[in-house]
């Protein structure tokens, strides 16, 4: 397995792709990654390369593999030779889905793209609804399936993680695990994925002033597998919203988090110590029988450590603060 | 005009950057005021104004604006990004080797702006306004300003009357090079330290808000006080960050002496009954942390000297010749 992924070939590796891909548009390019599970996807590019050409001929589909599908590969590599609008992204080694799709961004042509899960999610007439909504000047379009045909556990699941993302990013979304998205070809230039990023895609969107639009769908008549997974992914998922909590709100200013946390924790064990110097010294009693003790003196130097990290990332901040950019111009009258 | 490695083919003398958020009364009036106080002074000047997100009908105005008078530019952000944010999008795209900012509001009066230049002209790098007679509330502004510029002037040591005021005047290549950013722009006097700046202060008039309502709170304390910290932190680190750390630890470590001291003593005394367990547990935690913090320096001191302070590229320097 690990023999095949490292001879997989990478397609378009020479920098100045990037510039041709600008020069050669079309109207539309569809990206598919591929990163766990994947159904028929011949299937699925027939049904919506139909669905799409009602609309468009001009479009693009990109499968974008990552470093494990070796004889998915050669299928469509087959697929291509019938159909010169395909592209073939693939990654030497395992990288994921946030770094397909930015890599994928990258290499579209189109002025509009679009994103579809490897597998069944959405009917693919429900592609028009998409088009003209992502078309009526929306810079990101992300399709909500409802009402939900998939059984109770996954609804469940769903309703749960929606919920909890909501929390998390401020930004109340009804189907954020829909990989069904439409944007235009600015906003890929403009958005930054990484790591488990892509997942949340709406949210990072909204946040950085995009206009947003979600557009209710029909859910996949095939889309009906229960899906119970192991409890990695559940805590991985918890893991990522952490991080997004953090980077939406503190990224810029990781003192105000750590140096809030961490001087809550001090003062908690600036007041036991207190209390028990008080103790000692006015009432006389012996102390050094208390645990108390050992907590106070332990809860003073974790809320110590704690501003100090938080220091750390403010030095980090700082010293990054030329490659960050906290604007996104609009627009600019000369 | 004693300019700092001038760069010789600007086309404009004087940029005047102007963060606008919801201030669709006042930009109209801002703008004659401005042009009644810059004109006569026959430099080449552009105002851009930097629409932060309004909802209102700011940057229609602005527009119209920008059609009667070719001095302006206008940038609009695509979101409420923040007045530091703001005011950094006008300074990277100002052109000229000076540049003002100043509020939106008309509680600037840009008649003072002669007095900034000419103090700029004088040497100084930055020139900041200091409102002489304030016109706010006294409970809900004045009060908690005049505390937060004492605190910051402590803390920093750089003693500067009023932090909060807009209006100042920069020269470019400090102010570009410093990249603000989050809510950096109160702390512009601390932090230009770091570039060496020459910093001077000039009264300047302030008039009570006339339009719209004022967008800041009293709520902000707290991340007030974690920043100035940062920016403590910031300015202290520029050197060596191992210094701060290994002083912190060198505390701690006295610290756990001190209890081992403390504890001997009243279990050889035993005039107090003690037990022993905790008090030895207190001495290792205090140990342990002495270390951790040592460890937290060394990683600071690469953050600081592998992540490219850049150090030179800010340090401001004059050459003659």
């Amino acid at each position: 397995m690990l023999a095949e992924s490292i001879a997989a070939p990478v397609i378009e590796a020479e920098p100045c792709a990037d510039w041709a891909a600008r020069m050669r548009r079309v109207e539309l390019s569809i990206i598919v990654p591929v990163a766990e599970r994947h159904d028929d996807l011949e299937g699925i590019y027939r049904d919506f390369s139909q669905a799409i050409e009602e609309h468009t001929r001009s479009f693009e589909f990109i499968f974008a593999l990552d470093g494990k599908f070796r004889r998915l590969y050669g299928d469509l590599k087959r697929l291509k030779e019938e159909d010169d609008r395909i592209r073939i992204l693939s990654f030497n080694s395992i990288f994921g889905e946030s770094a397909l799709l930015s890599v994928a961004f990258r290499k579209a042509r189109g002025s509009y793209l679009f994103t579809l899960p490897a597998y069944r999610q959405v009917e693919p007439y429900e592609f028009s609804q998409l088009y003209e909504a992502l078309k009526g000047g929306a810079d990101l379009v992300v399709a909500a399936r409802h009402p939900r045909r998939d059984p109770l556990p996954n609804r469940i699941q769903a309703a749960v993680f929606n919920r909890v993302a909501a929390g998390a990013t401020g930004v109340r979304f009804h189907d954020i695990a829909c990989g069904v998205r439409g944007l235009s070809h600015r906003t890929a230039e403009e958005i930054n994925l990484y790591g488990d990023m892509h997942r949340f895609l709406p949210a990072l969107a909204v946040r950085q002033g995009l206009r947003v639009r979600e557009v209710t769908v029909n859910q996949d008549g095939r889309d009906t597998g229960c899906r119970v997974y192991g409890i990695g992914i559940y805590v991985r998922r918890l893991l990522d919203l952490l991080t997004l909590f953090f980077l939406l709100k503190f990224t810029r200013k990781p003192l105000r988090f750590f140096g809030f946390a961490g001087s809550a924790i001090l003062a908690a064990g600036a007041a036991i110590s207190l209390y028990l110097g008080v103790i000692r010294l006015i009432f006389g009693e012996p102390i050094s029988n208390r645990p108390l003790l050992l907590l106070g003196v332990l809860l003073i130097t974790i809320g110590l450590q704690i501003v100090f990290l938080g220091l750390i990332g403010e030095l980090i901040t700082f010293t990054h603060a030329r490659d960050m950019n906290d604007y996104h111009i609009d627009e600019i009258l000369e | 005009m004693g300019n700092i490695g001038s760069s010789g083919d600007n086309q404009v003398d004087l940029s005047i950057v102007i963060p606008v958020y919801n201030e669709e009364e006042s930009v109209c009036a801002l703008h004659s005021a401005i042009l009644s106080a810059v004109v006569p002074l026959s430099l080449r000047f552009e105002i851009i104004f930097v629409d932060d997100g309004s909802s209102d009908s700011t940057y229609d105005r602005l527009k119209q604006i920008k059609h009667s008078d070719p001095h302006i530019k206008v940038i609009r952000l695509r979101r409420n990004a923040g007045q530091t944010p703001a005011m950094r999008a006008g300074f990277d795209a100002a052109r000229a080797p000076i540049i003002i900012s100043m509020d939106g509001d008309l509680q600037n009066d840009p008649r003072d702006i002669p007095k900034l230049l000419a103090k700029i002209d004088e040497g100084y790098d930055l020139v900041c306004g200091w409102r002489v007679n304030r016109q706010d509330k006294l409970i809900s502004r004045k009060i908690p300003s005049r505390i937060a510029n004492r605190l910051i002037a402590q803390v920093t040591g750089v003693y500067i009357r009023d932090n909060g005021c807009s209006l100042k005047a920069y020269r470019a290549e400090m102010i570009k090079q410093l990249k603000l950013y989050s809510d950096m722009h109160r702390f512009i006097p601390a932090v230009s330290t770091l570039a060496g700046a020459r910093i001077a202060e000039v009264a300047v008039s302030h008039h009570a808000r006339q339009f719209g309502k004022s967008k800041y709170g009293i709520s902000r304390t707290i991340k007030v006080i974690f920043d100035l910290m940062a920016i403590k932190m910031l300015i202290g680190f520029s050197s060596r960050p191992i210094v701060y750390f290994s002083l912190a630890s060198l505390l701690v470590w006295a610290l756990a002496l001190l209890n081992i001291g403390i504890f001997s003593y009243e279990y050889l005394s035993k005039d107090v009954q003690s037990g022993f367990m905790i008090p030895a547990g207190v001495v290792l935690v205090l140990i342990g942390s002495a270390c951790f913090t040592l460890l937290l320096g060394l990683i600071a001191e690469s953050v600081a000297s592998m992540g490219g302070f850049k150090q030179r590229d800010i340090l401001l320097y004059r050459w003659e010749e």
